[in-house]
């Protein structure tokens, strides 16, 4: 966990990797945690019931994810917009990697804009999205 | 086939939420079950010091506001069947233990895409998030594609 500046950060930077196995029981402590404590984000025949392959994570718990990684990438940096688009359900019980990268520098007020992503081993990107924020200057 | 629907429905709040304070116990709980290593979310102590003065929330916990009507009465249905199709957070003030917050809801928009597979249509929720003190703290739009 480090502190970046404004100054540090180039256009075209990697967001430092997350590689990791979304259990079924860390998926549940969000879903409980969160107000979602449905079948669909806690067991898998009432997800099938559903019509679902299996139990998913909720698409917010996504988000939260990729705004973690943010966070570990740059305690100082200040999320001011993320958007996150679910293009997949995002099943646990395997591995999923999270992904950054720094597209757009802006001067005028010491934000970033980056491109996000949750993907699977296959390289398949369930979750898209981009993140504007805003980080502290040497100045 | 374009669904038609009053667009004077757009706009209007269709529902205001009054939450019960934050605890400190729900922020550190959104926190561990995200895996957040931030002191900013997870350590009183060490956040004290911060630039914030306190605890804070993680960016999208704000997305587990649940307004007491999702959508209006009066809203047609599109489509069969219903995907939560993304979220858009915008971020204005942080969220401290005891904050009593309050959500507005909108229909923001309703627009229809035309892929390979047929129409769709996307509906825009707006929930704008304010707390005790009348400061603007996050605009959540979720886009509920229909089908």
């Amino acid at each position: 966990m480090s502190t970046l500046y404004f100054e540090d950060i180039e256009e075209g930077d990697e967001l430092p990797a997350i590689d990791l196995f979304l259990s079924k029981d860390q998926v549940r402590q969000y879903a409980r945690t969160a107000g979602m404590y449905v079948p669909r984000f806690t067991d898998d025949e009432g997800a099938r019931a559903e019509g679902l392959p299996g139990m998913i994570a909720p698409g917010v718990m996504s988000m939260g994810l990729l705004a973690g990684m943010i966070s570990d990438w740059n305690q100082a940096a200040e999320i001011k917009r993320i958007g996150t688009t679910f293009r997949s359900p995002v099943l646990p019980d395997r591995n999923i990697h999270l992904r950054g990268a720094v597209t757009q520098k802006i001067e005028a007020d010491h934000t970033a804009e980056c491109d996000i992503w949750l993907e699977n081993d296959d390289g398949e990107r369930w979750v898209v999205g981009t993140a504007t924020v805003a980080l502290p200057t040497k100045a | 086939m374009a669904v038609e629907f009053d667009r004077s429905i757009i706009g209007q709040v269709f529902d205001e939420t009054s939450f019960p304070p934050v605890t400190k116990e729900e922020i550190l709980e959104f926190a561990a079950a995200l895996g957040e290593k931030n002191p900013l979310y997870t350590d009183e102590a060490k956040a004290a010091k911060g630039p914030y003065g306190s605890l804070i929330a993680p960016p999208t916990l704000v997305t587990k506001l649940r307004a007491k009507k999702f959508t209006p009465e009066h809203l047609p249905k599109f489509g069969k069947v219903g995907f939560d199709g993304g979220r858009d957070l915008e971020i204005h003030a942080p969220i401290r233990p005891g904050d009593v917050l309050t959500m507005a809801s909108t229909i923001h928009d309703i627009y229809e895409k035309t892929g390979r597979t047929g129409s769709m249509y996307f509906i825009v929720i707006r929930n704008e998030v304010t707390n005790q003190k009348g400061e603007k703290v996050a605009v959540i739009d979720h886009r509920i594609m229909q089908r």
